[in-house]
């Protein structure tokens, strides 16, 4: 297949993911306010007078994101398990490889606007007032979310096969997040403390190590999930 | 198998009776006889399921998958004697049972990490599916162990704690290295006989439910 | 468009579930401009074996040699509820390569379904949904078509609209192979019969009479020799 036609395919999935997804918008807004909850929650969790804003921040922002995702990863493979539309997508002749990107690309998406409404809302929340910082910040966030979702999609295209799907995935996918999300919290910790550059760079060099190896491994993975 | 039992009566015998009790850290060092080759059993268990997975991905040989599993399942064994030892040596010598230890949280999550594998088997039914599945978390697994345990080194050296850090392995006299080498390698053939047993059971299982359904014709 | 080579050859296809064999040594041809009805009890293997000659589940023994592109009908739509007849088509089209050209309006159309083109599916009846189903299998125009009981739960008006579509494929040049348990419906358009019992063909045969009774008490009797 051709590449043009490979990223064609990969794209019609993730406009009609995220078009699926615009027309019903329940895990959405169930995303966002369950993402909105959990930092409000988070914030009370503490004892404000020995835990700072600034020390419980950068934890909460990412076990918000964590925990958000997990409900719209479940959803994406849901989507192709009601009447088995994954036989429709398999009678055609896409390749896995454009399943997977397309799924990932819708994913991204999801969990991208997610992140983007809720990253305002932490800032008020807790009082960090880092907008100069938030380019870098979303530099992190976008590093953290690409490893996430890449070994996220691959996890729950298997899950959805097995019989308790939303309980089996945060199982299987929480100790592949260790690494990007401690790097995460790491790097979010010192931009709000507004340290140079330079005391990011090994942290940010893991998170785009972890990146370009689990996105290709996912990738390599993902057909052999595909076929019965 | 028999061999690594009598082999691992007679470590207990040589670390109980005979080899001398460590000046500073008194009887609770003779655990470490059993924990440190333990989790040397454990690791390696883990790896080779990591190995058999992308055995079985390139070569779809049924063998190679109930191999892995039989290596993740003696290896979470060994893993929970390994985390239990642990702490009962920690707690007289560090004067804590848990510790955020860089290697110590490392294992946690490889051993929460292989607890999910088997979890993954047992959801599945289609002994094919659950060969693929796996084996694709297996080489997930394999991968990422080592980013884990940089990711929790790296979390320990730059936030410096005031827990009594684990000492570099001093040079232990001779008598203690002996028995701390010959318990390495009772717990490896320890090991290799656990596995060996448990896939062949796994293949005579295999074996009795392929007759129980009967050939294609 | 009739030829000596056939348009699908199965060849000694088995596939099993976990350990049991629920298709056993399958060989059949099915020639162009050909339609077989496959019957048999539930279970038999039937939708296995449809979905193995789809490509949707692999064979674990065998192989199947086809002339040209194949296409399915399943017991589901495996298409998007939150989608309209018309978005699904247009999506599934894109995937098989093919240009959002009046094409899928053109099968809602002959299908009775453009009155509802623009209406999500999820309001769909069962009838309207086999015959989209029908649309989507019919985008890439396969030269082998593989229906998996195309009339349970149809009315009669339905029906009457998919055994048209039928007699038109094969008019066409198609190979038309039919799962159902329609026996008098499909006697009109199918000229051969395959008897599936516990995962085997039993038998591949002319139609034995025009009327469900010969059909019936054929399979009877091969259940009864016991395979």
């Amino acid at each position: 297949m051709a590449s043009s036609s490979l990223f064609g395919t990969a794209l019609a999935v993730a406009r009609k993911d995220l078009k699926v997804e615009w027309r019903t918008k329940t895990a959405f807004i169930s995303s966002l306010v369950f993402a909105v909850l959990v930092l409000a929650v988070l914030y009370f969790a503490r004892d404000k007078t020995s835990v700072g804003d600034y020390d419980l921040a950068p934890g909460a922002l990412w076990v918000t994101f964590t925990f958000a995702g997990m409900l719209g990863l479940n959803r994406a493979f849901l989507l192709e398990r009601e009447n088995h539309a994954l036989d429709g997508l398999r009678l055609t002749p896409i390749s896995p490889t454009a399943l997977f990107l397309g799924k990932v690309a819708g994913n991204l998406v999801f969990l991208g606007v997610v992140e983007l409404v809720s990253l305002p809302l932490f800032i008020l929340f807790y009082d960090v007032p880092i907008w100069r910082q938030l380019p870098t910040l979303m530099v992190v966030v976008a590093l953290a979310t690409i490893g996430y979702v890449a070994v996220g999609t691959l996890l729950s295209a298997m899950v959805v096969r097995t019989r308790f799907s939303e309980v089996m995935l945060p199982v299987l996918l929480l100790p592949f997040l260790v690494p990007p999300i401690v790097s995460a919290v790491q790097l979010t910790w010192r931009i709000l403390a507004l340290r140079p550059l330079s005391e990011m760079t090994g942290w940010l060099s893991l998170l785009a190590a972890f990146d370009i190896i689990f996105f290709t491994l996912s990738l390599l993975l993902f057909e052999a999930i595909l076929i019965e | 198998m028999g061999l690594a039992l009598v082999g691992l009566a007679g470590i207990y015998v040589r670390a109980l009776m005979f080899t001398p009790i460590e000046r500073t850290q008194g009887p609770a060092q003779k655990i470490f006889y059993v924990h440190a080759p333990v989790a040397w059993a454990a690791l390696l268990a883990f790896s080779v399921c990591g190995l058999l997975s992308l055995l079985y991905l390139m070569m779809r040989d049924r063998k190679f998958d109930l191999m892995a599993a039989a290596s993740a399942e003696v290896g979470t064994a060994l893993a929970v004697v390994m985390l239990t030892t642990g702490p009962l040596w920690g707690k007289p010598v560090w004067g804590t049972w848990w510790t955020w230890d860089a290697r110590l949280t490392s294992t946690l999550f490889t051993f929460l990490l292989f607890v999910g594998y088997l979890v993954l088997r047992n959801a599945l039914t289609d002994f094919e599916v659950r060969a693929r599945f796996s084996a694709v978390l297996g080489v997930m697994a394999l991968v990422l162990v080592p980013f884990i345990h940089v990711t929790v080194y790296w979390f320990r050296t730059l936030h410096p704690d005031p827990v009594v850090l684990k000492p570099d392995a001093p040079s232990l006299p001779s008598v203690m290295l002996v028995t701390l080498l010959s318990s390495f390698a009772v717990c490896t053939v320890l090991y290799i006989g656990l596995v060996m047993q448990r896939y062949a059971l796994a293949v005579m299982q295999d074996v009795r439910e392929e007759e129980a359904a009967g050939g294609i014709s | 468009m009739a030829s000596s080579e056939p348009a699908v050859r199965v060849h000694e296809v088995s596939r099993r579930f976990g350990y049991r064999w629920v298709v056993r040594n399958v060989s059949m041809d099915i020639a162009s401009g050909e339609a077989v009805m496959l019957v048999g009890g539930n279970g038999a293997g039937k939708t296995t074996l449809l979905r193995v000659m789809a490509g949707l589940l692999k064979a674990h023994k065998g192989r199947i040699d086809y002339r040209g592109m194949v296409g399915m009908v399943a017991h589901h739509t495996m298409m998007y509820d939150a989608l309209t007849a018309r978005e699904n088509l247009v999506f599934f089209g894109r995937l098989h390569g093919l240009r959002d050209d009046g094409r899928a309006d053109r099968l809602l159309e002959r299908l009775g379904l453009g009155h509802v083109s623009g209406e999500r599916i999820a309001t769909f009846s069962r009838g309207m949904l086999q015959r989209l189903a029908i649309a989507r299998a019919l985008l890439h125009e396969p030269d082998v078509l593989l229906l998996d009981e195309p009339l349970t739960g149809l009315d009669d008006a339905a029906s009457q609209i998919v055994l048209a579509v039928i007699a038109e494929l094969k008019a066409r040049g198609a190979a038309l192979l039919i799962a159902t348990h329609q026996l008098i419906e499909l006697a009109s358009v199918t000229a051969r019969v395959g008897y599936m019992v516990s995962g085997r063909l039993a038998a591949l045969e002319p139609l034995p009479g025009p009327d469900a009774g010969a059909i019936v008490s054929r399979y009877r009797d091969l259940v009864a020799s016991g395979v």
